[in-house]
């Protein structure tokens, strides 16, 4: 590629700096290209990202939802970033959500009528056991034999989708209603906090642990070295095996605690809902992989990130009741801005710079 | 039972056309792990265009075109802009659900035209497996297949000889993607006839599966093919086969997914893993750049 008057220059070392200035640049270009699109669906772009935000952070309408949702998101994109840190592609987030919704529900429908002080908290290991588990099955795979997790977590996804439906429509778990759960026992709801399930606040705890388990632990310097060279760990003494099992362990127990934030911490849901329903909530943990991407694999920029696409998505819905346009334009926009950030990735190798005349 | 043979290789037929075409970008040294979102594209794209001018024909071209520009795309991030195959193809494939959400769920539903059959099958079909003989035909037998084999093990000694890296692996990634795209298209436009969210349901996954299965090999991907084409089709029907069949549903239908974790378990193992490594393009995956 050729320009004149402009040359390209390889970036050696990619700066912390450059890389938030990339995201937050990919993240502008992809709300120029949507307001072209929304002005082609007919919308005025800045009416509706008014309607947006003031919709998603008002606590008399969608405040409450946006923080419950970008919670859920944050715990999904934790749990992508913990095993890429090592190197490890974790797409399953999905099925380690619905294997920590197994989890969850078998204890609270075997021990219902327990005290809500200790029903709760055996709720909480089992959905991050169940998610562990299946987090680790990948892991374990991955190091052991080299089998690509890619493949292998999203097959996890898929089987763990059909697990559910075998228990909800028409299974034992079959409610009133033939294809939701039955409801959750009273002592297992999540106890509220200003009107927030008490589980908002585990997701930032996972994100300051994590980083400070990647900054100041000796597992997290082999995780990261694990992560930028292979080799280079192996030399250093480093077992790729239990480093891959343990991330991806941990990064499918974070996903599986979601469940029960998801089912226990909303007061419209407390049942495992229709299949449709829940695999929306499915299809929402795989922007966890953007967020991830987006904020650099850094668990506390993670934070904010959840909220902007946690409050974009619920926003978004007004797109729809207010403004009457299609439903998914939220998710266009996550697409557009996924695809550019992808793109301006480019920076993160080459800077251009301006050929000065010699003379 | 011939119908449910014809259903099974209908099947095996988008797992056929989507990994024939990812064999090609494998062999040039590009990975697409995003085939399920061009086959989404695809699919969504040739699903409203036959609604809307009422002819098979040209869904299948305008789904395999879509197909065809977003395979373009993913070489333009991951050759041009080298970036991170895997972060790429995740893009295109994660913008593909948003989009198709967003897109063709409000057409959900049936389609109505029915397909030209040939005793039952669709010529999609022999076309398919025409693609297989042409394909082990050019890798193999042809100078273009030699040069799009030597850019998969080393581009830099390709360059060398005189080889334009960055032209091959355009074409092939380009090819990977019509047919991926015409993979979504032949699935929503005549073996499902319908469109309903998400409808891929894991199929462009398992496509990628049965080419790391294959060994980058056209005859073993249509083995593989018609294998995984039964079995998922088994998991759609199983009282067919087996009258009585007393599984739930919700079991059967994770035959097909448990099936791909064995196979890749078992060509993962140390003796499967050696032949494997020698048969793997060495610059699968690695950025092409020229010092």
């Amino acid at each position: 590629m050729r320009l004149p008057g402009l040359k390209l220059e390889r970036v050696l070392v990619l700066t912390g700096r450059e890389a938030v200035k990339i995201s937050v640049i990919s993240i502008i270009v992809a709300f120029i290209i949507f307001s072209i699109f929304l002005f082609l669906e007919g919308a005025n772009p800045i009416d509706a990202y008014k309607h947006i935000f003031s919709y998603a952070f008002d606590p008399k309408l969608g405040l409450q939802t946006t923080i419950h949702r970008s919670i859920l998101l944050l715990f999904a994109t934790l749990a992508f970033i913990l095993p890429l840190k090592a190197g490890f592609w974790n797409v399953g987030m999905e099925g380690q959500l619905y294997l920590g919704t197994v989890g969850a529900f078998t204890v609270a429908y075997a021990y219902g009528d327990l005290p809500s002080g200790i029903l709760i908290p055996l709720m909480l290991i089992a959905a991050g056991l169940f998610g562990a588990i299946y987090g680790a099955f990948a892991g374990f795979l991955r190091g052991k034999l080299g089998v690509n997790e890619i493949v292998i977590t999203l097959m996890l996804n898929l089987i763990g989708y059909w697990l559910l439906y075998t228990l909800v429509v028409g299974g034992p778990w079959m409610g009133i209603a033939e294809s939701q759960s039955k409801p959750l026992p009273v002592s297992a709801w999540a106890p509220m906090i200003w009107k927030m399930p008490f589980t908002v606040f585990f997701a930032p705890a996972i994100s300051v642990i994590l980083y400070f388990l990647f900054r100041r632990s000796n597992i997290g310097f082999q995780i990261r070295t694990l992560g930028s060279s292979q080799p280079a760990a192996e030399h250093a003494g480093i077992n790729p095996l239990k480093i891959s099992v343990f991330v991806m362990a941990v990064g499918g127990a974070i996903a599986g605690l979601s469940a029960y934030h998801m089912w226990a911490g909303d007061p419209s849901f407390h049942v495992i809902p229709r299949p449709e329903a829940y695999k929306a909530i499915g299809d929402f943990t795989y922007w966890g992989i953007m967020v991830g991407l987006i904020c650099i694999l850094n668990p506390l920029a993670a934070i904010p990130a959840s909220i902007f696409v946690g409050s974009l998505k619920e926003g978004g819905t007004v797109l729809v009741r207010r403004l009457g346009l299609t439903y998914g334009l939220d998710y266009v926009f996550l697409g557009i801005l996924f695809l550019t950030f992808v793109a301006l990735q480019f920076f993160y190798r080459y800077r251009i710079m301006r050929v000065k005349k010699k003379g | 039972m011939w119908p449910f043979i014809v259903r099974c290789l209908e099947v095996s037929t988008i797992f056929l056309l989507a990994g024939i075409g990812e064999l090609l970008d494998q062999r040039s040294g590009i990975l697409n792990v995003g085939i399920e979102g061009l086959m989404l594209l695809g699919a969504a794209s040739g699903f409203i265009t036959a609604l809307h001018t009422g002819s098979l024909l040209i869904g299948f071209i305008v789904g395999a075109v879509v197909g065809g520009i977003f395979g373009f795309l993913h070489g333009l991030f991951s050759i041009t802009l080298k970036v991170n195959q895997i972060v790429s193809a995740m893009g295109i494939w994660i913008f593909a659900m948003g989009f198709t959400t967003f897109w063709a769920d409000r057409y959900s539903g049936p389609l109505k035209i029915s397909s030209p059959r040939i005793g039952g099958l669709s010529p999609m079909f022999f076309l398919a497996v025409a693609l297989v003989f042409i394909v082990w035909f050019v890798l193999y037998k042809s100078h273009i297949g030699l040069k799009i084999r030597s850019v998969g093990e080393d581009p830099l000694v390709a360059e060398a000889t005189g080889i334009n890296v960055v032209r091959i692996r355009y074409q092939c990634v380009v090819l990977g993607g019509l047919l991926g795209g015409l993979a979504g298209a032949f699935l929503s436009l005549t073996y499902l006839g319908l469109w309903a969210h998400l409808e891929t349901g894991g199929m462009g996954w398992i496509a990628l599966a049965l080419v790391l299965f294959s060994m980058w090999r056209p005859w073993i991907l249509l083995a593989g093919a018609l294998i995984f084409g039964t079995i998922w089709q088994f998991a759609i029907a199983p009282e067919v086969v087996i009258p009585g069949f007393g599984l739930p549903l919700g079991i059967v239908r994770m035959f097909p997914f448990i099936a791909t974790i064995i196979v890749l378990i078992a060509i993962s193992t140390p003796r499967f893993r050696r032949k494997w490594g020698l048969a793997k393009p060495a610059a699968l995956g690695l950025p092409y750049i020229k010092e």
